[in-house]
């Protein structure tokens, strides 16, 4: 059932033509289909079986390990409410999750494809992947994040951020089911719509904090022990950005992987060739250009990328310190030799090179 | 159905400008609707800020479609936006149980302002694609629209992220637009 009106007159539908808007008594909308003759409409929703939102629901728990293992979630939403001194992992892809009334949990969320919003909890310390973050009348949370657009909080404070810094073997299947890019991650610049002059409500945790330290792993006893998780920094799915931290130096590089088999691949491995020498990964986008982005962001000699532009999303990377350009430079040659990639030219130019390309960027991705 | 075909198929009085008024609570799907109605990809919504405007011109008419931002915070701010509103259309996130007296509340108070009196109402009952999301039926149950009764109202279930039962409701909202009270 698809449609569900106001009580029907069909007369008296038929006399408003002329424009009479209804008096009080009168009648209601013009059905859709608009003659009895006509089926009602089935919809997708009308066909399918139904389920049990509590099927999908931890509710009213206290001092215990739960969750759901890889492969029980696939994909529907999930909520969470009413939960106190918990450990709670959500080792799946899933639609969207609320999490409600929660306090003094330590809480890992698995990729989600829409939004994740936290509403009256307190005392939150969580791994999140998500599309959306938005949290209301929140208090005291540690966030470490993922998250595809800009993290909103509203009548929050004592909201902590760091980077997304975790791994699972199903990890990265996980992130693809849920549509979300390990590249696209605005974990550090959060909108507070309810900022307070004089205080801030949000703050970006300790680069060194330990994210195993707030969020244990899953008791070995548990049903969890299965799962064979990681935090470590070099294994994690979403590569660790500094995003909107000071940076160290004042050289950046723009390194720019265009669509090919082993984009991914490759971007992960010029991270790892970077930082160990010692170069730190400000931030990263994967987005689509058109061939009118192309002139406008790489500027000279780039006629040659418009027709690379056409074979999908392009992977970007800014990376900083001093040297960096010609340590790109090398590695390019070095390394990826026969891939197609642009890389900025001399340090006088390359911070326009990586303004250029993120400006470009964030208006592709926002409205 | 896209944002022109609406256009063309309300055939406004030359000078007209149509305007349709998107509202609900934060994170009931307003932009992805938007997003569609104007042929957007919408894999990358962000949170809406302030508010987002489509507007599309055919033929000397114009119609215009506003997404106001839901935070609660920013509800206030809802009654600039109201003036020659010609379809109300209310978006419900119908798996969000939690939310329903709330959002309820705002379209209750919506329903009182002196601005919108006997402007239609579509309410779109959104989410559907999830298997957990109410039916329509007991949500318009639990909003007491029959209680309504001054203006012409209909519910639609929709997904506007598969887009499904969206085609639906605009073909409602303009089919009740020429009865707006002028």
């Amino acid at each position: 059932m698809g449609c569900f009106f106001s009580k029907k007159s069909k007369k008296k539908s038929r006399e408003k033509e002329g424009g009479t808007p209804t008096n009080t008594d009168e009648t209601n909308a013009v059905p859709l289909g608009n003659n009895t003759d006509e089926a009602p409409k089935q919809y997708s929703w009308d066909k399918r079986g139904k389920v049990d939102p509590k099927d999908y629901t931890l509710m009213g728990l206290k001092d215990v390990t739960v969750g759901r293992l890889p492969g029980t979630l696939n994909g529907q939403q999930f909520f969470i409410q009413d939960c106190e001194n918990c450990n709670i992992y959500v080792f799946d892809h899933s639609a969207t999750i609320t999490i409600d009334d929660c306090i003094n949990c330590r809480i890992v969320l698995g990729p989600v494809k829409g939004s994740v919003f936290f509403r009256d909890c307190k005392d939150i310390k969580c791994v999140v992947a998500c599309q959306q973050f938005r949290t209301r009348d929140c208090k005291k949370m540690d966030v470490f994040l993922c998250c595809a657009t800009q993290p909103i909080i509203e009548s929050s404070t004592g909201m902590k951020f760091s980077c997304f810094q975790y791994f699972y073997p199903e990890l990265a299947f996980h992130f693809k089911d849920a549509g979300l890019s390990i590249f696209n991650n605005n974990w550090s610049n959060i909108h507070d719509y309810t900022p307070v002059s004089g205080e801030n409500n949000w703050s970006l945790l300790p680069e060194d904090s330990s994210v195993l330290d707030l969020v244990p792993a899953p008791d070995p006893e548990s049903e969890f022990k299965s799962v064979r998780i990681s935090a470590e920094a070099s294994r994690s799915i979403v590569p660790l950005t500094k995003g909107g931290r000071r940076k160290g130096s004042e050289e950046s590089c723009l390194f720019v992987f265009f669509a090919g088999e082993y984009t991914t691949a490759n971007a992960r491995k010029l991270i790892d060739e970077a930082t160990a020498k010692g170069f730190v990964l400000i931030q990263t986008k994967e987005v689509s250009m058109r061939p009118e982005d192309v002139k406008r962001v790489f500027q000279n000699n780039s006629e040659d990328l418009v027709e690379w532009v056409a074979k999908g999303p392009v992977i970007a990377l800014e990376l900083n310190g001093d040297g960096v350009v010609e340590a790109c430079k090398n590695i390019a040659s070095e390394v990826f030799g026969s891939t197609k990639v642009f890389v900025s030219d001399n340090k006088t130019t390359s911070s326009q090179d990586v303004d250029s390309f993120f400006n470009f960027a964030d208006m592709q991705m926002g409205l | 159905m896209g944002l022109l075909s609406i256009l063309r198929r309300l055939k406004p009085s030359p000078e007209q400008e149509v305007r349709l008024l998107l509202l609900g609570l934060d994170n009931a799907g307003k932009t992805t609707l938007l997003k569609q109605l104007a042929a957007e990809d919408v894999s990358h919504v962000t949170p809406t800020q302030g508010f987002n405007i489509k507007t599309v011109q055919s033929e000397g008419f114009k119609l215009n479609v506003w997404d106001i931002g839901g935070q609660r915070k920013i509800r206030p701010y809802w009654r600039n936006y109201f003036e020659n509103t010609d379809v109300l259309i209310y978006v419900i996130d119908s798996s969000d149980r939690k939310r329903f007296d709330e959002t309820s509340l705002e379209l209750a108070e919506l329903l009182e302002e002196e601005k919108l009196a006997a402007v239609p109402l579509l309410i779109f009952a959104n989410k559907q694609d999830l298997m957990t999301a109410t039916p329509p039926s007991e949500l318009a149950e639990s909003l007491n629209l029959h209680t309504v009764r001054d203006r012409m109202w209909q519910v639609q279930a929709c997904s506007a992220l598969t887009v499904e039962g969206v085609q639906e409701g605009m073909t409602w909202v303009c089919r009740n637009i020429k009865f707006r009270k002028k």
